[in-house]
This record gives C-alpha cells, structure tokens and sequence, in this order.
C-alpha cells in the first residue's frame, strides 16, 4: 500500500504526437528568445541614460496647479532615483521650482509623474526636466 | 480503516472528515499565504491595480481551483461537482482567512475605502485559495485516505506505471499531458505571485546584462530538468528504460519553461509592471521572474 506512493512517477513509453508538437513549439520559441536576448547582448552599446521629458496636461487643483509630465529614457540603460524639476519661469527668473522623483525609468521606457505649483503660471513658461539619478 | 473510508464512509463520520478538511484547508491557507500577507508591495497593489486587471487574475484563479481541487484538494473528491465545491470552499477560506490575518495585522481598519479593503482581499486571497488547497497533499493524511486497497491488483514493477495512467482514482499519478502542464502553470503562478510584487525582481532586470539572462534562461530551464529527473526526491519522474533524456526534456521541460514564462509574463502585467516599458526590458522582466517561477513549476510535478 505504502509502495504505491514510494514509486517514483514514471513518464508514458509512447507519448502522443501533440507532446513531441507542444516540445518542438517550445523549444523554437525558446530559441527565439534566447536570440532576441543573444543579438541584445552582442549588439548592445553601453549608453548613459539621457532623458527627453514632455508635458502631457496642466489642471487646476486644490493647492496649486498640477503639471504631468511623461520622462523617456533614451538610452539603453535604465537609471533610478531621476528628479525631475519643473520650474515655472518668467523670462530668466525662476518665479517658482518643484521636484518629482521618479524611482526608475527604464531603458528606452517611459515613466510618468506630476509636479505641483502653488503658482499659477499663467502664461508664464514652464520648464521640465531631469536634473539627476543614480544607477540601480 | 483506510479501506471503510475510501469505500462507503459511514454517514456519522462524515461532517467531521469534512471539518478536518476545511481545517487543513485554513492551515494551508496560513501556511502559504503567509509570506505574501506579510509582503508590503502587495497590500498597496490591492489599492492600486488596475481593478479589470485584479478581475481578471480573480477569474482565471477559479479554473486552476478547480483542477487543484480535482487532483489534490482537502479531501477526496470524484466528481467534477465536487472539484467545483471544493475550489468553492477554498476561494472562501482564502478570503476568510486574508481577511482574518490583515485585519490581525492591522492592516485592515475601519474606515478604510470600500475598495481599498476588497482589493487588498482580493489580491490576498488568491495564494491562499491555492494554499488552501496544497493543504491536504501538503499537511498530511494524503496517503491514508488516497491508496488505500488498491495495490491489491496484482501490479507488478513493469507496467505499473501503465497501468496508472488507466487508474480510475483521480488523484492517483495519472497525469495526462495537459494536466502536467497545468500543474506546471499553478507551480509557477504560485511562486510568481510570491516574488511578483516585489520591488526587487524589476530591480534585479536592471542589474543584469543580456548576458546575465541569457545564462538565467538556461540555468532555469536545467534547474527544471534536473529537479524532475534527476535529483531523486520523493515523487521524481522516471523515464522508461532505455528512453534517450531528451525525450523528456522536450515534451515536459521546454513546454514547462514556456509555461513558466507565460505565467510570469501575465502576472507581471496584472501588477502593472510591463506598463510602457520597452519590450527588451520586459522581456529581461519575464526571465527574471520565470527563474522561481520554473522552481515553481518543476516542484509542483514533485509535489502534487
């Protein structure tokens, strides 16, 4: 009784043609990838992370004005921690500056975010941008 | 005894068979729920996802319940009805016993948003469903009330494991294919949703190179051999004999890892993490996350 549980599973001596079908899929699609992944490696330049950042929508909300921005990483290594400032300014004086931090933008992803001013800027300019990270 | 249970229970003993398998339902619910309720990321993903997401991993729970249910479960169960109430049963306790321990842990007060509450169950309750249902092969008793009589047919060593694939018992070791994989699918779901939430697997992508995950994809899909057929733990798959190791390796381990990958792949997305990320970076995503979730996978034809 006890021996049953004891024996090992054993697999079926003429398997179905749909395993050997489902096996070979598989193992093309592994393949697949692992050359994705393989190219990825040979191919790859070792970049720094370079961002371009764009505003995506202005509300007014309760404290202030919300500005939401969308951060891409352009490059092909991904960067943590990255401040993203926003500054609203009028002519070359800073009128008013806040900071977001964005825990990662990934390589060539993007990563979204908002910035609140007190201010409103009006018609005064309203600047964006990433002022550091740190590598992950 | 084991023969009067498994044939004709007396009526009496039933309700407390029963309650002894919600019991080991709970305890297995706790067992291996624990690590998650406990897990930080996944009490805020239960505020924050995407809620058709979170629907959908709460429906596609309920076909793996069924078949958990159907092989393992808390007791025995011979009709699909029966599978069905049981992974029922098990929904239930998971969501009981989530709500019981995050309210224990205060993680859960009154009032919190409706949502905030329900979600955070939710998310919660579907390792423990699985659990819930793991904790009868797991926690014991499996034997008694399993093989009982049946070695009585005259077996011998040869075609024994033929004659287990026409074995009228659901839960002894007749897997067809697709049940295999299945199997393979709820290994690695489980171990995924353990790993899954946390910050550390996107953080792990980051650190590799192509090449790190090149060399993580063969190692996971060795690791996944090797636990299956050849490292001898209890419940370890034999090959006929003189059957090339490629033959198994191709038909089970291969498809296994592409189980793995698609479960990790669909996990990732219901937690929001492939959200606007390039599909390279994704991809380094899913690698990392089907490193456990083959361990997963390959433990579960172990251990079920």
């Amino acid at each position: 009784m006890t021996e049953i549980s004891r024996r090992p599973h054993s697999e079926k001596k003429d398997p179905h043609w749909v395993e050997w079908a489902v096996g070979i899929v598989s193992g093309l699609l592994i393949l697949t990838i692992m050359g994705w992944v393989g190219f990825e490696a040979i191919t790859e330049e070792d970049q720094s992370p370079s961002f371009r950042t764009a505003i995506i929508q202005k509300s007014a909300i309760e404290s202030g004005v919300r500005v939401e921005f969308e951060i891409e990483n352009l490059s092909t290594r991904t960067a943590a921690a990255v401040v993203v400032r926003g500054e609203i300014r009028d002519g070359i004086t800073v009128v008013e500056s806040a900071e977001a931090m964005i825990d990662y933008v990934p390589a060539q992803s993007k990563s979204s975010g908002a910035i609140i001013f007190s201010t409103d800027p009006g018609e005064k300019a309203v600047w964006v941008g990433a002022v550091g990270y740190s590598d992950p | 005894m084991s023969k009067s249970m498994q044939r004709g229970r007396p009526k009496a003993q039933e309700p407390r068979i029963f309650l002894v398998g919600l019991g080991r339902g709970a305890a297995g619910a706790l067992l291996f729920g624990i690590p998650m309720l406990m897990t930080m990321e996944l009490w805020e993903l239960g505020f924050y996802m995407e809620r058709h997401r979170l629907f959908l991993l709460l429906l596609a729970n309920v076909p793996l319940l069924i078949f958990l249910a159907d092989r393992v479960g808390f007791e025995r169960t011979t009709t699909l009805i029966q599978a069905c109430r049981d992974a029922n049963i098990a929904y239930g306790l998971g969501v009981l016993m989530s709500a019981g321990i995050l309210i224990l842990f205060g993680d859960i007060k009154i009032g919190m948003p409706f949502s905030e509450i329900v979600g955070k169950i939710a998310i919660q309750a579907v390792p423990a469903s699985i659990g819930a249902l793991l904790g009868r092969s797991q926690l014991g008793g499996s034997s008694d009330d399993q093989h009982g009589g049946k070695h009585d047919d005259s077996n011998d060593g040869d075609n024994a494991a033929r004659d287990d694939n026409e074995d009228a018992v659901p839960d002894e070791l007749s897997t067809s294919y697709a049940q295999e994989l299945m199997l393979m699918a709820v290994g690695a779901l489980f171990l995924n949703l353990n790993v899954a939430p946390t910050e550390e697997i996107v953080l792990i992508s980051f650190k590799m190179t192509p090449w790190h995950a090149l060399a993580t994809m063969i190692i996971s899909i060795g690791i996944m051999h090797a636990f299956v057929y050849v490292v001898a733990f209890k419940g370890t798959h034999e090959m006929p004999a003189g059957t090339p190791w490629w033959h198994a390796f191709f038909r089970f381990t291969l498809p296994g890892y592409i189980v793995s990958m698609s479960i990790s792949f669909f996990v990732l997305w219901t937690f929001g993490r492939l959200d606007a990320v390039a599909s390279t970076q994704a991809l380094m995503f899913v690698i990392v996350l089907s490193f456990p979730g083959s361990i997963g996978a390959a433990a579960a034809r172990l251990i079920l």
